[in-house]
């Protein structure tokens, strides 16, 4: 039983679902720091799935459809802005119009596009092939995890430790953080919080848009609508829950990914999907009551 | 490089917070401004630093007139300010805190934090200041805080240093080294202008006095060429206070006493501390910042709940009461940290002036709260303590800080409970101000109400205490009688040299 659940096709499938979750994560996390409310993340990614699909079908190459995903992921990442930034508009009543706003535009061009409802599935939308990498193809247990996944994984990995450092090191990083902590003094020292936080917006866009790519055209080469299927929020508890530390993040996003992957492959066993559906929530629920047990320890 | 306000006028709304003000700031001088709180001297400051409209005037920098459209113009030109509330990031280090908004940068604008510690480590040697550049800021201490901040100007060049309130926050020591520190600015040419309102600061360190008082400039001289007294009157537009008189010393009963307690710390835990404060007397808690005051006000007013130990009120035990129904009981309480405790800044100045009166009959119909008594009473409020506000309606925000805290004193001691809970009530109040908070706080005690005020100033402590407890490592150090109460001896307890001093009962 247990052989059936934890095989090398479970491990191997785990980046797949990881992948995502991380990406979008690390947007969040750019936001949240730079004190940005941003709970969109769900139609940030649905948007970048559906643009994926798009341009992949009208080129022939899942590259320019990764391109199409980040230029509507920072579409999305502008109209958060405006609204939120430029118009003052309260951070989660912008989400949520967000988020509606995602799913009910996908639906609409997907007709309007595609002439489809519910999914779309052409040969002529590529996807990302399997990378094998040459060495680390060969060890064992982790060779199929690390190898032979598409590149959005290596490039989600490659993305941990670039936001960590930007944000230790570079001047917009720096930024970035006093924007989130004190912006009075960020507006004294002569420097715009909001013009700051617009270029959080930006990257989270970028970062949400190969969230949806990776969905769309990588683990599979078609679109259904919603299919973003609730990770933009599994990545704002991520980030809440690491209060956008990219390094424990990646941690929290393995474990939801992993998580997520399980609860799929428990589905193959003829548990109900209703049930199974449920699995990362708990696991986010557990997640929360054991984080907020260990900070009250912490504080005793 | 010398700067030169001309005409300076400012309004918020209907009120002129800067009106008509002309002054020259000279290279090589230290210029003090003094004034009441809400006198405008920020205001004027914040003016020359672009961070509020002019309605009127000019600024000229070495004889070219300048305007500016945002902050970031006035530091380029060599302006440099330390606000009284700190401009830091808390979670960032030091030397992250010193140059965001100014940073070096290298290849793809990563910071060169390299570059930015060499070129820091010269202009601090040569001005004497030291400070782990690596430590976070939220650890620091008040005093370690200003340093940051004064490191963030001489980074940037600043010629013009602009310090608001500096010493409010500070220990004599600190003081000492901050003035030293100055001293060897203006030796260097520097201009620095020195917003405050504690008069002997000036005398020692001033070498030209402003005086402004509502919104007008009264006068601008050298040092040499007034007087203490002088300036005195003009801050006041008066003569100033007559010292106080008391009445007799007639402890009644015991309306506050705690027993053995304990609360757990930052720094692990506080007490055990016993005590009795009793009606018509104030009791003083002395101490240097940080020896367990804060955690024992937190403890008796129900916002921490204590490790162990008892708190009674008229023998009634508390500590498994909340904060309203001790407040039922008997207790009011004046906050040190007037922007988060004490006042509820984006609301109005009469609901501030009614928390905790929602309740009352007097200010509500039915469910509903009566606004015309709720303004009724906060008007008697700003009238009888001569609050500098556009009226009931403003926002608390717009008030200056001392005038923020007359609203919170007003408020907390209209309620005449039995017991009043006073946790530093002058910080960083003008001289009026504190008189009149201090008058207050003896009238309580003259009408037979117990006041336990809790001051790291051993001036007011001096002041105003029939007795006096010196708390020194979360404990009580010593009891020392009001009236044959010496500085040093306070002193000494203040300083961990308590054992070898016998108590005094």
């Amino acid at each position: 039983m247990l052989d059936l659940l934890f095989d090398s096709s479970f491990a191997a499938s785990v980046p797949r679902f990881v992948t995502p979750i991380l990406l979008a994560a690390l947007g969040g996390a750019l936001c949240e720091r730079a004190g940005v409310f941003n709970i969109a993340l769900e139609g940030f990614i649905l948007v970048g799935a559906f643009f994926a699909v798009l341009g992949s079908y009208f080129t022939g190459s899942p590259w320019f459809g990764a391109l199409a995903a980040i230029l509507a992921g920072i579409g999305m990442g502008l109209i958060f802005a405006e609204f939120n930034l430029r118009r003052g508009g309260d951070p989660i009543v912008v989400s949520i119009a967000i988020n509606l706003l995602a799913a009910g535009l996908t639906t609409y061009l997907l007709r309007a596009i595609f002439d489809v409802i519910g999914a779309f599935t052409d040969p002529n939308i590529v996807g990302f092939r399997p990378i094998k990498v040459p060495v680390i193809e060969s060890i064992p247990l982790l060779g199929p995890i690390l190898s032979g996944q598409p590149i959005l994984f290596y490039v989600a990995l490659a993305a941990v430790p670039a936001v960590h450092y930007f944000l230790a090191r570079h001047r917009l990083g720096l930024r970035m953080r006093a924007a989130g902590e004190n912006a009075a003094a960020l507006q004294a020292g002569g420097v715009s919080p909001q013009k700051v936080r617009l270029w959080a917006l930006v990257a989270c866009g970028m970062l949400c848009g190969l969230a949806g790519a990776q969905l769309s055209i990588a683990n599979v080469s078609l679109f259904v609508e919603n299919m973003s299927a609730g990770r933009g929020w599994i990545a704002v508890v991520a980030v809440l829950l690491t209060r956008g530390r990219p390094l424990p993040l990646f941690l929290i996003a393995v474990i939801f990914g992993a998580v997520d992957s399980f609860s799929f492959r428990v589905q193959g066993l003829g548990l109900a999907q209703q049930f199974t559906d449920m699995m990362p929530y708990l696991a986010t629920l557990l997640m929360l009551v054991g984080l907020s047990w260990w900070r009250r320890r912490q504080e005793v | 490089m010398r700067v030169a306000l001309s005409g300076i006028t400012v309004r918020f709304g209907e009120l002129m917070a800067v009106d008509d003000v002309s002054l020259t700031i000279e290279p090589g001088e230290i210029h003090a401004i003094l004034g009441e709180n809400g006198a405008g001297k920020t205001t004027l400051m914040n003016a020359l630093f672009g961070l509020v409209r002019l309605a009127a005037g000019t600024i000229t920098i070495d004889g070219t007139e300048r305007r500016w459209s945002s902050p970031q113009d006035a530091i380029r030109a060599g302006l440099g300010m330390v606000h009284q509330h700190f401009m830091l990031q808390d979670t960032m280090t030091v030397l992250e805190n010193i140059v965001l908004c100014a940073e070096p940068v290298g290849r793809l604008g990563f910071v060169d934090f390299a570059t930015a510690r060499r070129r820091l480590h010269e202009k601090a040697e040569t001005h004497g200041i030291s400070l782990p550049l690596g430590r976070q800021v939220g650890a620091l201490s008040v005093g370690e805080k200003q340093v940051v901040e004064i490191l963030k100007l001489l980074y940037r060049d600043a010629e013009v240093l602009i310090l608001d309130e500096p010493t409010s926050v500070l220990t004599p020591e600190e003081k000492d080294r901050l003035f030293s520190v100055l001293r060897s600015f203006r030796a260097e040419g520097k201009a620095i202008v020195l917003i405050t309102h504690k008069l002997d600061e000036v005398m020692e360190s001033a070498d030209r006095v402003s005086v402004m008082r509502g919104g007008r400039l009264v006068s601008s001289s050298p040092l040499a060429a007034t007087s203490k007294e002088r300036i005195g009157r003009e801050i006041i537009g008066g003569e100033l206070p007559s010292p106080r008189t008391r009445g007799e010393y007639r402890p009644g009963e015991t309306v506050l006493s705690v027993e053995g307690l304990r609360i757990a710390s930052r720094a692990g835990s506080v007490g055990p501390i016993s005590f009795e404060v009793r009606a018509g007397e104030i009791l003083g808690i002395a101490g240097v910042s940080g020896n367990g005051q804060a955690e024992l006000v937190q403890a008796l007013v129900g916002l921490k709940r204590p490790l162990s130990g008892e708190i009674a009120l008229f023998g009634r035990r508390l500590d498994t009461l909340d904060i309203a129904a001790r407040r039922r009981i008997g207790m009011s309480y004046i906050p040190e940290d007037r922007q988060r405790t004490g006042l509820a800044l984006a609301a109005t100045v009469s609901e501030n002036a009614n928390a905790g009166r929602e309740d009352a009959r007097a200010y509500t119909r039915g469910p509903f709260l009566n606004r015309a008594a709720m303004a009724r009473f906060a008007r008697g409020l700003i009238d009888r303590y001569r609050i500098r506000v556009a009226g009931p309606h403003a926002r608390a925000a717009t008030m200056s800080g001392g005038n923020k805290q007359k609203l919170v004193v007003g408020r907390e001691l209209a309620r005449a409970t039995p017991l009043t809970i006073a946790e530093n009530p002058t910080w960083g109040v003008d001289i009026g101000a504190m008189d009149f908070i201090h008058g207050e706080l003896m009238r309580m005690r003259d009408e037979g109400h117990a006041v336990l005020l809790v001051s790291t100033e051993l001036d007011e402590i001096l002041a105003l205490s029939d007795r006096i407890l010196v708390m020194y490592e979360g404990r009580i150090a010593g009891e020392v009688a009001g009236r044959e109460a010496d500085r040093e001896r306070i002193g000494r307890l203040m300083t961990s040299r308590a054992e070898a001093l016998p108590e005094v009962a």
